[in-house]
């Protein structure tokens, strides 16, 4: 195992990170059905029970003055086909940062086909167009996201390309611009 | 003539433009729907994917050297940062250490590529607001810097330097010499736009208090970089959560607190000084010894033994038709890019190819805070801002 970075004063600070995931987070009553592990570099991934336990993990992480996990690096997702990953489907990654401690959390949440994720707009607004770029290429819906419409894909497009069973190949050419719009405000005609 | 219609439109509080996505202001292809009253909009909404080449999806299908080509073509200003963070990552994964002559020689690249990545930004930004001769003076040390690199691996723009456990080739002997020579001569142009533009009555006013971005606002929207900085929040990887050699140098962090397009233009300013600084401390310190671990899994023979040796060709071989054999893992390793934390989530399943390989762009976090950022201002407003959060569409679309 390589350590990303080998600053001592960095370790010390991740090693009590650690601690406080092992002893708070991933064990005791309330942490059945969660799951820590490490990455190749040595970072936390705590794996979730449910949706609710997601909003509830990511309030405490939040509030935690040992952890103070405040800051939403990442949002993305990747499709647990062969299964390698727990009987689900998709798996939603969240990596958070501390902005005090500079210490990671990479949260993982197992969603099955169908299924939505809370959103985390609430949390940070920043999650908007993260999710909708994971709906966009995966097709996991986010429960209470203000806009969930395609990021980098046309309105018209069919499929999500990030799925496995998409063929890289299959291309949607599209002739005309997608038409004037204000996001999820009504434009002034609409009114 | 019925002259009383187009007098009716001018005082319609909504009327509607549209910037994008194929306009020079708009750097690249992005595109931005207003409503505005008056001059002022009151409403907008960003539309991307206009250069989505599903580079994250290829990543799944092509070999992981062969997927570097395309880190080029993420940001485009400073490819090298892209290329070294992306082998950085399958380092990760594999348990790599590279050498330390390999270590300095990427740093040195990623100071040059952020000094490129600066230079750019603020040129456009302020050729964009109409001031044509510091675009002339920055650029040249652009020019500058590209043939370095060229002299390094031959390739300008999408260099395709970094390889997974080394660099493709050793730096050439006069490339110290030159970069020494870059670091003694660069700083007085930065002065002189210092000169020209940080007390310049026009630019002043055209910036400040243009597009402001609260430290709040910045961590909500999860903003990061230059960008994040000027809005006063003190984060920089390369000193909190120091990667290769980076505490083994010393420069400071450049804050500014205002968050607006001025203090963008200060923060960025200082960190091409920063920059140099770091540049003239590699310089000093880079040792000898080969660019390559001897890792056999990644290491790329030398093309005197590919011809020579029949074990070697095989070798040879069968790392560029089967790919490196990339054990199961998984990890997010970032930088701090020129834009701000660039991120690699990569995710293995054993095998030649990744399971799952996720970039973590800076551009789109800032777009998505440029949204909000540019209500309340003037469309001029807007495209200053734009130039100075320096979205760079390549990395935004991916």
């Amino acid at each position: 195992m390589t350590a990303y970075c080998k600053n001592a004063a960095f370790l010390a600070r991740q090693e009590k990170a650690h601690q406080r995931l092992r002893e708070k987070y991933a064990s005791g009553a309330l942490a059945e059905g969660r799951k820590l592990e490490f990455d190749s570099i040595g970072e936390a991934v705590l794996w979730v029970r449910d949706g609710k336990d997601l909003m509830l993990v990511v309030k405490m992480l939040r509030a935690d003055p040992a952890l103070a996990m405040n800051y939403l690096s990442s949002l993305t997702a990747y499709d647990n086909q062969d299964k390698a990953d727990g009987p689900k489907r998709f798996v939603v990654v969240y990596q958070l940062f501390s902005t005090t401690l500079h210490t990671r959390v990479r949260l993982k949440l197992a969603v099955d086909d169908g299924e939505s994720a809370p959103t985390m707009v609430k949390e940070w607004i920043g999650a908007n167009w993260l999710e909708r770029e994971v709906w966009d290429l995966f097709g996991i819906r986010f429960e209470g996201h203000p806009n969930l419409r395609r990021i980098m894909m046309d309105e018209r497009f069919t499929g999500h390309p990030l799925r496995k069973e998409y063929p890289i190949k299959q291309r949607e050419p599209f002739t005309s611009n997608i038409p004037f719009h204000l996001g999820a405000n009504p434009l002034p005609t609409e009114k | 003539m019925d002259n009383t219609k187009p007098l009716a439109d001018f005082y319609n509080p909504n009327v509607l433009v549209n910037l994008g996505p194929s306009h020079p202001a708009m750097h690249g292809t992005l595109r931005v729907m207003c409503r505005i009253n008056g001059e002022v909009i009151e409403d907008a909404s960003c539309e991307l994917g206009y250069l989505h080449r599903g580079i994250e999806k290829l990543g799944e299908t092509k070999t992981y050297h062969q997927w570097m080509v395309y880190t080029d073509r993420l940001n485009y200003c400073s490819a090298l940062i892209n290329n070294i963070a992306y082998a950085m990552t399958v380092e990760n994964v594999m348990g790599i250490k590279i050498t330390d002559r390999c270590m300095w020689v990427r740093m040195i690249m990623m100071e040059l590529s952020r000094i490129i990545d600066h230079l750019v930004c603020l040129a456009a930004n302020i050729l964009d607001t109409g001031a044509l001769t510091c675009f002339w003076l920055l650029f040249r040390w652009r020019e500058e810097a590209y043939t370095m690199i060229e002299s390094a691996c031959g390739m300008r723009l999408t260099t395709t330097y970094a390889r997974i456990g080394g660099m493709s080739y050793d730096i050439p002997e006069d490339f110290i010499p030159r970069l020494f020579k870059f670091c003694e001569e660069f700083p007085k142009t930065i002065d002189e736009v210092d000169q020209l533009l940080t007390a310049n009555r026009i630019w002043i006013d055209r910036t400040r208090g243009v597009g402001v971005l609260t430290a709040e606002q910045a961590l909500n929207f999860g903003v990061t970089g230059p960008t994040l900085r000027a809005s006063g929040v003190d984060i920089d990887l390369r000193r909190d959560r120091p990667y290769y050699a980076y505490d083994q140098v010393d420069f400071d962090v450049a804050i500014a607190n205002g968050g607006d397009t001025y203090d963008r233009y200060l923060v960025r300013m200082e960190e091409m000084r920063q920059s140099v600084r770091i540049l003239k401390q590699c310089i000093e310190k880079i040792p000898g010894g080969s660019i390559w671990v001897s890792d056999n899994r990644v290491r790329i023979p030398e093309k005197i033994d590919v011809y020579t040796k029949m074990e070697v060709l095989i070798h040879h071989f069968k790392i560029f038709m089967e790919g490196i054999d990339v054990p199961p893992g998984e990890s997010y390793t970032c930088v701090e890019g020129a834009n701000g934390e660039l991120g690699f989530y990569l995710v293995s399943r054993g095998g030649p190819k990744a399971w799952r390989l996720h970039v973590k762009s800076p551009s789109l976090m800032q777009f998505q805070a440029y949204e909000q950022m540019i209500k309340g201002d003037k469309i001029p407003d807007a495209i200053a801002t734009l130039g100075s959060v320096n979205i760079i569409a390549g990395e935004l679309d991916r």
